[in-house]
């Protein structure tokens, strides 16, 4: 910032920057550990301390601290980070050890890790690859849940019942000047984005009719239905059901299944066998619908993901 | 006698003509004008170079084009001329009123919009202008103005004040009015402090236009989030090379510009 020599207000000017510095800092995730008892669920873990990470949003969140409560519960001491933002820091913290573990999706891997353009066929397909080729690099992948947190198109309810799409495959046939977009840099690029729906569903879009924004961005725009009908969403985001939006079918099954697993290092899943048994009662009861509701609270409702997670677990007579 | 006024005489017209002159502007391009057009223009070579040895795949294909990367420097010039020039507009006038009244109050408010203006993250103020209006160039230029005002405003401002007090009395002493004052004393010898204000505001508006790609107004911000978000490293180089070479660029047109207005003798 520039400063020249002081002038008479300089006092007033130093303590407002003081404060707009101070209101920057707000939104810093903080760390923490806490929830449910330790040991309330068994003592297979004992022993077994580390952090358990996440990307920047909701689901990451709440999935970090259930994973972290449900290991305290069967006798670790663990803790969460989940300040660290963007995929990729996530993963290299992960990889040199700042993490043991943290939730992870396999098209991500696949794309941005493994530097690959197109996905494989089926879910089933681009697991077992990820799977072996991290496995090479001492990463365990545990089995996936059933939450897929693929992409998908959502259009404002009221704006498709309007418009008559509920497919993708509907979209053509509408008024060009209403096939409007919004979707976010990453997209626009990947073959498993926006060049591969124009492709798979003939659409014929000009660019001008494509919105570049931001993640949030997406979703708050195309609740306005204005700059644009269709957003390019994730699917299990709990702002979808909340802003009215009804995700399109994609019926020609372009999106591929991009599920969510758990990765920790393979030593210490050989240190704690018990893990793998824990994990997969958990995960199998991680569908999208699960992770939807979950997700809308943290979003929606405002509710802190660590409480989530606790609630959550409870429920589930998982502690 | 003679000779001592003959060399009076050669020393005035060598003075006048054109060899010295020549090798004066000879000299202001040579000592300190080369060294950051040549490093940018390098930074580009090498990466034009290194991205050839490079086989890219399909992602990196659909940013790393020519028709691509030109639209994208086309939209963040857009950005950050217009926003500069925005600026300028506001923010030397409103400098030179600042210096012109005594009221605290409006120094304190002024001053204080500007600097949060600055503080507050540019891209907080982005996305909330896209949820309270729309997206598109208005809105990046209008975070983009918000953010770069301070350099201007400050700098005019302080240009103005430090401005020697006597020399502003004798000029009052002449009988000059205080407009007159202003205009032909104050504002002239302001002026490099003035456009220093305006080579920072520049140089930050090419930073932040790299903001703009959240909000649909394109820059070559999208080169660099995709580049991130899917860790293709050439795209994200490419973007942030290019980004950095404009704003050398645009700072080097800004010093010979501060040069060629600064007044004589200063």
């Amino acid at each position: 910032m520039l400063r020249l020599n002081g002038t008479k207000s300089s006092r007033v000017t130093r303590s407002l920057t003081a404060a707009a510095a101070a209101l920057t800092l707000f939104g810093v995730a903080a760390c923490g550990s806490g929830g449910p008892e330790t040991g309330s669920a068994g003592d297979e873990l004992e022993g077994l301390e580390g952090t358990i990470g996440s990307k920047d949003f909701a689901e990451q969140y709440i999935l970090a601290h259930i994973t972290s409560q449900l290991f305290n519960a069967h006798g670790a001491d663990t803790d969460t980070n989940t300040s660290m933002v963007g995929s990729t820091n996530v993963r290299s913290a992960f990889e040199t050890g700042e993490l043991d573990g943290y939730w992870e999706y396999t098209g991500t891997a696949w794309i941005t890790y493994f530097q690959e353009t197109e996905p494989l066929e089926t879910p089933e397909e681009m697991f077992a690859a990820v799977k072996e080729s991290d496995a090479e690099d001492g990463i365990h992948w545990f089995d996936p849940a059933p939450l897929n947190n693929t992409y998908a198109m959502a259009v404002l309810a009221e704006k498709g019942d309007e418009l008559g799409v509920e497919k993708l495959s509907e979209i053509a046939d509408i008024d060009p000047a209403e096939q409007t977009f919004c979707i976010e840099s990453e997209f626009s690029t990947r073959d498993d984005g926006w060049p591969g729906l124009k492709e798979a569903y003939d659409l014929d879009i000009p660019d001008s009719n494509v919105a570049m924004v931001d993640t949030g961005v997406v979703y708050t725009e195309t609740a306005k239905a204005e700059t644009c009908n269709f957003g390019e969403v994730f699917e299990t985001d709990g702002r979808i059901p909340n802003l009215d939006l009804r995700v399109l079918e994609d019926d020609r099954n372009f999106f591929p299944a991009y599920q969510g697993a758990l990765t920790m290092k393979q030593e210490i899943v050989d240190e704690y066998p018990a893990l793998t048994e824990i994990v997969d009662e958990l995960s199998q009861l991680l569908t999208t619908e699960v992770m939807q509701e979950l997700n809308e609270l943290a979003d929606v409702e405002g509710e802190d993901p660590e409480d989530i997670a606790t609630d959550w677990l409870e429920e589930n007579d998982l502690v | 006698m003679i000779a001592i006024a003959d060399q009076a005489i050669a020393t005035r017209n060598s003075l006048k003509t054109g060899p010295t002159r020549a090798s004066g502007a000879l000299q202001f391009v040579r000592s300190k004008r080369l060294g950051t057009p040549l490093l940018a223009t390098l930074s580009l070579l090498a990466l034009y170079l290194w991205l050839n040895t490079l086989e890219l795949d399909s992602i990196e294909q659909r940013t790393i084009n020519s028709e691509y990367l030109v639209n994208r420097i086309i939209e963040h010039l857009q950005l950050t001329l217009a926003a500069s020039a925005i600026v300028a507009v506001i923010a030397i006038p409103a400098g030179i009123l600042l210096s012109r009244t005594k009221s605290r109050i409006a120094h304190g408010i002024i001053l204080g919009l500007a600097n949060v203006g600055q503080a507050a993250p540019a891209i907080g103020i982005l996305v909330l202008l896209t949820i309270i209006f729309s997206t598109g160039f208005n809105i990046a230029l209008i975070g983009l103005v918000a953010y770069s005002i301070l350099p201007i405003l400050r700098n005019t401002m302080v240009g103005i004040e430090q401005v020697d007090a006597r020399i502003v009395e004798s000029a009052r002493g002449v009988g000059m009015t205080s407009r007159q004052v202003l205009f032909r004393i104050q504002l002239p010898l302001a002026i490099p402090v003035i456009l220093a204000g305006l080579r920072t505001t520049l140089v930050f508006a090419v930073g932040v236009a790299s903001l703009a790609t959240f909000v649909n107004a394109g820059g070559l911000g999208d080169i660099i989030v995709n580049g991130i978000k899917l860790q293709r490293m050439p795209v994200l180089l490419t973007g942030s090379v290019i980004t950095a070479c404009i704003a050398l660029f645009i700072d080097w047109i800004a010093s010979l510009v501060e040069d060629l207005l600064r007044p004589k003798g200063m």
